[in-house]
């Protein structure tokens, strides 16, 4: 929202000329957006919750230690109430947090592992290779990624590595799109050029000049896969095709939670609430992120 | 302008027989078959002979041919989870409610989102400037069954004010429509204002302020009609959006329509209707992504002239 802010140059000052890197200024930036400060510090909160659950909770997800009390309201003893089966409810939410995160974090790897190779072929060879690339993510673009995802499911039988899977068979090609228009641009620069005037290999090239240069995109890239990986671990286990129970997801409890909700509420509120605040947080963060490092992508 | 639309219209169809192959093959390869021993304890004899008359017993690119030359011919075979009629009349029946929803969702939400866009790039930094953000942010990253979720809890559990399931009388159509009309909004809202922002900027409207057009003009006639093209090209994005979300705004609303068919038909192999979903659905969208392309070549010359990319 704000312009970034310049540091005053004072031409007739007589100290020295401090030289700023650009993480500086990008710190600047991002330091200036409040938003993502915010949510930076809601991810990191749930980053901490999710590695130390065992800390914070002494009791087992899934153990069903509370069978007398099912479906108890929220109380000092348990803080989101008890659920149909007569488990701790904040310790399902807190260990639903590890599902999630792991899952977005990992598929927002694999993206980048899958996405900066693609992406880096694509723009400096140009040509065939980059229009079969260009071919197969139109080919992406036409499939609704949720119905795909569905059937891949389906197929695999769903569980927690083929979620993350899939998760980065969707989530690679917007960091190949990125990273492809990185290189593009960066392939014709004067040092790229001065490297293959020395005899620089492609593969050298790409290797230490281009995918180095192209590092501002992959981090967007991978900061921005990670919500959406989330989402659709999310989407998957709400209809019943993602992680399976009795591993506490959030989606899984909010699809328990529309039968209750009218007489328990809490079964429904907290798990929904869960997923939204990770979510925006998540989004939020990423956003300031790109602000930050490439003004000129800002609002896209 | 023709030789720009065969050739995209060529391209899409590549798309969708590719599509259709792999939706067809993938659908195949997922785990058990319609008739197992569970679901339908019969004789073995009966199941090879309820398994041949359906060809089932064929080879798959045998059958793949068949059920395609079948869809040719708007011939869509029997769905196996109701066999007393045809896909096509299931899915007509089946359509009403979230075409209507959808439909009402994406016309309320879409005019609103590109109104709230426009109010806010006109007003930058104004409160309806972040009201119009945090709304875009809201509803482009939450999903869809997390609004509807919270929408019920608020209207419907908390305050009492609206029902919060089912299909018939219009007030239940309320909740639905606006957990629709979100996706739309939030998309517009947010492309809307960065576009607006971008052509104001641009050296012409300093010359028509120049020229002391009104503001209003220079709004309504030149700002708004040079920021249209990136509002094309979220169609598509925003249609995917919406049409997906159906299966989750109708499972969290109850509405009887053709989001739950397409999770019953994976659970228990319905070929013939899984399958007709999914070429419906990519259909859609491949038409979603032709007309997006020529409208966006009609509104810009450059990409007419130039070719596809």
């Amino acid at each position: 929202m704000t312009l970034p802010d310049i540091a005053p140059l004072a031409p007739t000052a007589p100290q020295a000329y401090r030289q700023r890197s650009p993480m500086w200024f990008a710190w600047q930036r991002f330091s200036g957006n409040k938003a993502a400060i915010a949510a930076g510090i809601v991810l990191a909160i749930l980053i901490l919750m999710a590695i130390f659950a065992p800390l914070i909770t002494p009791v087992p997800p899934e153990a069903q230690l509370f069978l007398t009390e099912s479906l108890a309201f929220p109380s000092p003893q348990h803080w989101f109430g008890i659920d149909s089966l007569g488990r701790d409810f904040y310790t399902r939410i807190v260990y639903g947090a590890r599902i999630s995160l792991s899952i977005g974090f990992a598929a927002a790897l694999f993206s980048v592992v899958i996405g900066i190779p693609l992406g880096a072929l694509a723009g400096y060879y140009g040509g065939k290779v980059d229009w079969i690339i260009m071919r197969i993510i139109e080919l992406f673009s036409v499939v609704p990624p949720l119905l795909a995802a569905m059937l891949l499911g389906a197929v695999t039988r769903g569980g927690y590595f083929t979620i993350i899977l899939i998760a980065a068979l969707f989530g690679w090609v917007q960091v190949c799109l990125l990273v492809r228009a990185q290189v593009k641009a960066f392939r014709e620069k004067e040092f790229v050029r001065a490297a293959h005037a020395l005899g620089a290999s492609p593969w050298y090239v790409i290797r230490r000049h281009l995918i180095p240069n192209s590092i501002s995109p992959i981090i967007v890239g991978f900061v921005l896969a990670i919500p959406l990986a989330m989402m659709l671990e999310a989407s998957l286990s709400f209809l019943g095709i993602g992680v399976p129970p009795p591993t506490p997801t959030w989606g899984q409890m909010i699809n328990e939670g529309i039968d209750f909700m009218f007489f328990y509420w809490h079964l429904a509120v907290f798990p929904t609430a869960a997923l939204a605040i990770t979510v925006l947080a998540t989004t939020l963060f990423g956003d300031g992120l790109r602000d930050a490092l490439d003004p000129t992508l800002k609002g896209r | 302008m023709l030789s720009f639309i065969l050739r995209r219209l060529v391209s899409v169809a590549a798309t969708f027989i590719i599509v259709s192959l792999i939706i067809f093959f993938m659908m195949h390869s997922i785990p058990g078959g319609p008739f197992d021993a569970n679901d339908m304890p019969v004789s073995e004899a009966v199941r090879a002979k309820l398994m041949a008359n359906l060809g089932l017993d064929q080879p798959l690119y045998v059958q793949y041919f068949r059920y395609m030359w079948g869809v040719l011919n708007f011939d869509f075979g029997v769905p196996y989870q109701s066999p007393g009629e045809t896909v096509t009349q299931l899915l007509s029946r089946a359509w009403v409610p979230s075409l209507v929803l959808g439909g009402l969702g994406v016309l309320i939400g879409a005019p609103l989102g590109i109104l709230l866009g426009m109010a806010a790039a006109l007003n930058r930094n104004s409160w309806i400037d972040y009201l119009a953000s945090t709304l875009a942010t809201l509803g482009l990253t939450i999903p869809v069954f997390v609004t509807s979720m919270l929408l019920i809890l608020v209207f419907a559990v908390w305050l009492n004010w609206l029902p919060a399931s089912g299909w018939g009388k219009p007030e239940r159509w309320i909740l639905p429509v606006t957990a629709y009309a979100l996706i739309p909004l939030a998309t517009y809202a947010r492309y809307t204002r960065s576009a607006m922002l971008d052509t104001l900027n641009r050296p012409f409207v300093t010359v028509l302020r120049a020229k002391g057009l009104t503001e209003r003009r220079i709004v309504f006639q030149h700002v708004l009609r040079n920021s249209a093209i990136p509002l094309v090209t979220v169609f598509l994005p925003m249609f995917i959006g919406t049409a997906t979300g159906s299966i989750f705004v109708e499972a969290m609303f109850r509405v009887p329509g053709l989001g739950a068919y397409f999770v019953s038909s994976i659970e228990t192999r319905d070929y013939p209707l899984e399958m007709a979903l999914m070429l419906m659905i990519t259909f859609m969208y491949c038409i979603a992504y032709l007309l997006s392309d020529i409208v966006y070549a009609l509104i810009n010359p450059r990409i007419r002239v130039g070719g596809g990319q």
